[in-house]
């Protein structure tokens, strides 16, 4: 496993996208935390935790945006695999480390600690910010909810790009579909569903198809991070959304699921 | 040095039966050949071989298999396909990369860097390699652990006459050290001066199996040319010998005896010869002669 190990890290080291995804997660969130201190500092309406979340997630705790850093790091868990197939990596990889449950392993682990470290650098540079424009510090518990929630949100992210692209094996599909799953697809569903409970006989009632979703894996992960969302305008049908622990277990059983069914194909195939 | 044993290789991609129940031996100290129209599974055996595509059959490396070798580049070095590299990683560390994997020291990946002739672009991007640099990329990864056994397939690619010469005199020198080398090409000009034994395969079967010298003189277009002024006492003592013969005026193309039966044969007849050579088939001929009706892709006539 060790050997496993050794070759992700020089794979890293060695390759500039690496460099390019980090620098480009940090280098936003570094411009958009000064800017975003920098306005609120000069507003007597914001501050507090929220003021921290805002900057942290970049506008993405409000549950208006995405979580810009993990569309960015997430690219790292699908290079992670998908290189291999687009460059014909794969062979030599496995005629260099032909245990290809060591492979497999190793690629979840990198991917893991490269997301979590590049997310807890982006929650350090927006508590620097905040320390730089003088705003109020976040309490403790907002300040480790929020870098907890980030980081594996963030990390889960990458692992699902990770497994799209073991899946295709075609990086740009593996690409398409982290970008678009969460974006698009989820927001089809969405608003399929309030079409159906709208349309229902009693569109107000709790529960019915809406449950659904709450089981939207990446929206359900998002919760991980948000503070409020656009979700909670849809209370009025009847649908409440997971907490922050039971969107992180969806999100992460989601993962889960698709690594499992890319570590099955990825013993089973021909490389 | 390792005997790499094949014993029952197969494949198949849904109806198409790729290779089917190949068995071989690959001694040490030999380079073996292995031969095959396009498209006769060549690569696929390799592949199932190393463990890389999933098919029946079983390859021992003095008896483990290559998933069960520990750091499994230093006992068996493989080349597989042309260019299998990230276009943007430098070729050294590319290199790097999979001696961290193996334990294989960074002074190792000079050192074949140096051997394959990289050495001046050891901070180039493969990407923008030739064919014959990636391959000489490759041959370097192969032999990056010092491995004992050698498995490439087309090594030759793409290299210029220089460096098909330097790469014959490598797999030679090699192989001189007991090294096992597997090596397919369908140079058969240059396998039919490398290669010590032969693997043919045609449709995924086996066609022949043994020394290169054997695999021509059993082709049929070998064969012998005697002049004698006294072919009617001649040809019934070749047809005895169970010989076919051919006759154009005084010349008697003989198959399926050698110079030395004829010569005998003669003497007993009583007939006189005045020209007795052996004409040996070459690689190219024996080869096309084997595989002839196992040609998975054919052109049509221009």
């Amino acid at each position: 496993m060790i050997d496993a190990l050794r070759y992700e890290v020089v794979r890293l080291q060695t390759i500039r996208s690496t460099y390019w995804l980090v620098g480009i997660a940090v280098t936003f969130q570094l411009i958009m935390s000064v800017i975003l201190a920098a306005v609120i500092s000069s507003s007597t309406s914001f501050g507090g935790d929220g003021a921290f979340d805002v900057i942290a997630t970049i506008g993405a705790s409000s549950g208006f945006a995405p979580l810009f850093i993990a569309y960015i790091i997430g690219l790292l868990g699908v290079f992670s695999t998908g290189h291999e197939y687009r460059h014909g990596m794969i062979r030599a990889t496995l005629t260099a480390i032909p245990n290809r449950t060591h492979v497999f392993v190793a690629k979840i682990v990198s991917t893991v600690v490269v997301s979590a470290v590049a997310a807890l650098l982006c929650v350090l540079i927006a508590l620097l910010s905040i320390l730089a424009f003088g705003l109020d510090l976040p309490t403790g518990s907002a300040l480790g909810e929020m870098a907890l929630g980030t980081t594996i949100f963030t990390t889960l992210f990458s692992l699902s790009g990770l497994a799209f692209a073991a899946i295709t094996r075609n990086q740009t599909a593996a690409v398409a579909l982290l970008l678009l799953v969460p974006t698009v697809l989820e927001s089809i569903i969405r608003a399929i569903v309030i079409a159906i409970k709208s349309a229902s006989d009693d569109p107000q009632s709790d529960g019915g198809i809406v449950q659904i979703l709450k089981y939207l894996p990446y929206d359900a992960g998002g919760k991980l991070y948000t503070r409020a969302s656009l979700d909670d305008l849809l209370s009025f049908l009847g649908y409440t959304p997971f907490g922050p622990v039971g969107g992180g277990i969806v999100m992460g059983v989601f993962v889960a699921a698709l690594l499992a069914i890319a570590y099955a194909l990825f013993l089973k195939r021909d490389a | 040095m390792a005997l790499i044993e094949a014993r029952g290789l197969g494949k198949s991609y849904g109806q198409t039966r790729a290779v089917n129940d190949l068995s071989f031996t690959v001694r040490p100290g030999s380079v073996t050949g292995f031969l095959g129209p396009n498209g006769s599974g060549k690569s696929t055996t390799m592949r199932l071989m190393l463990g890389l595509d999933r098919g029946e059959g079983v390859t021992t490396f003095d008896g483990v298999r290559f998933d069960e070798l520990e750091h499994p580049m230093r006992h068996v070095g493989a080349l597989l396909e042309a260019k299998p590299f990230h276009p943007t990683r430098h070729a050294r560390n590319h290199l790097r990369m999979l001696a961290a994997s193996n334990d294989i020291p960074t002074s190792r990946v000079d050192a074949v860097m140096a051997l394959v002739g990289l050495e001046t672009v050891t901070r180039g991007k493969p990407g923008k390699f030739s064919l014959g640099m990636g391959q000489r990329l490759g041959i370097a990864c192969a032999l990056l652990g010092d491995p004992h056994t050698l498995i490439l397939d087309e090594p030759s690619n793409g290299l210029d006459p220089q460096g098909i010469q330097w790469l014959r005199t490598l797999l030679k020198h090699l192989a001189g050290e007991g090294r096992s080398v597997f090596v397919s090409s369908h140079l058969l000009q240059e396998m039919g001066v490398l290669a010590d034994e032969l693997v043919v395969i045609g449709r995924g079967r086996m066609l022949a199996n043994g020394p290169v010298k054997d695999f021509i003189q059993h082709s049929t277009i070998g064969a012998v040319e005697v002049r004698t002024p006294d072919g009617a006492l001649l040809q019934p003592a070749l047809a005895a010998l169970g010989a076919q013969v051919t006759t154009d005026g005084g010349l008697l193309t003989v198959r399926g005896a050698t110079a030395e039966q004829i010569g005998d044969a003669a003497h007993a007849a009583g007939a006189r010869l005045h020209q007795l050579v052996t004409r040996q088939a070459t690689l190219e001929q024996a080869f096309l002669e084997a595989t002839g009706l196992s040609e998975e892709f054919r052109g049509g006539q221009a």
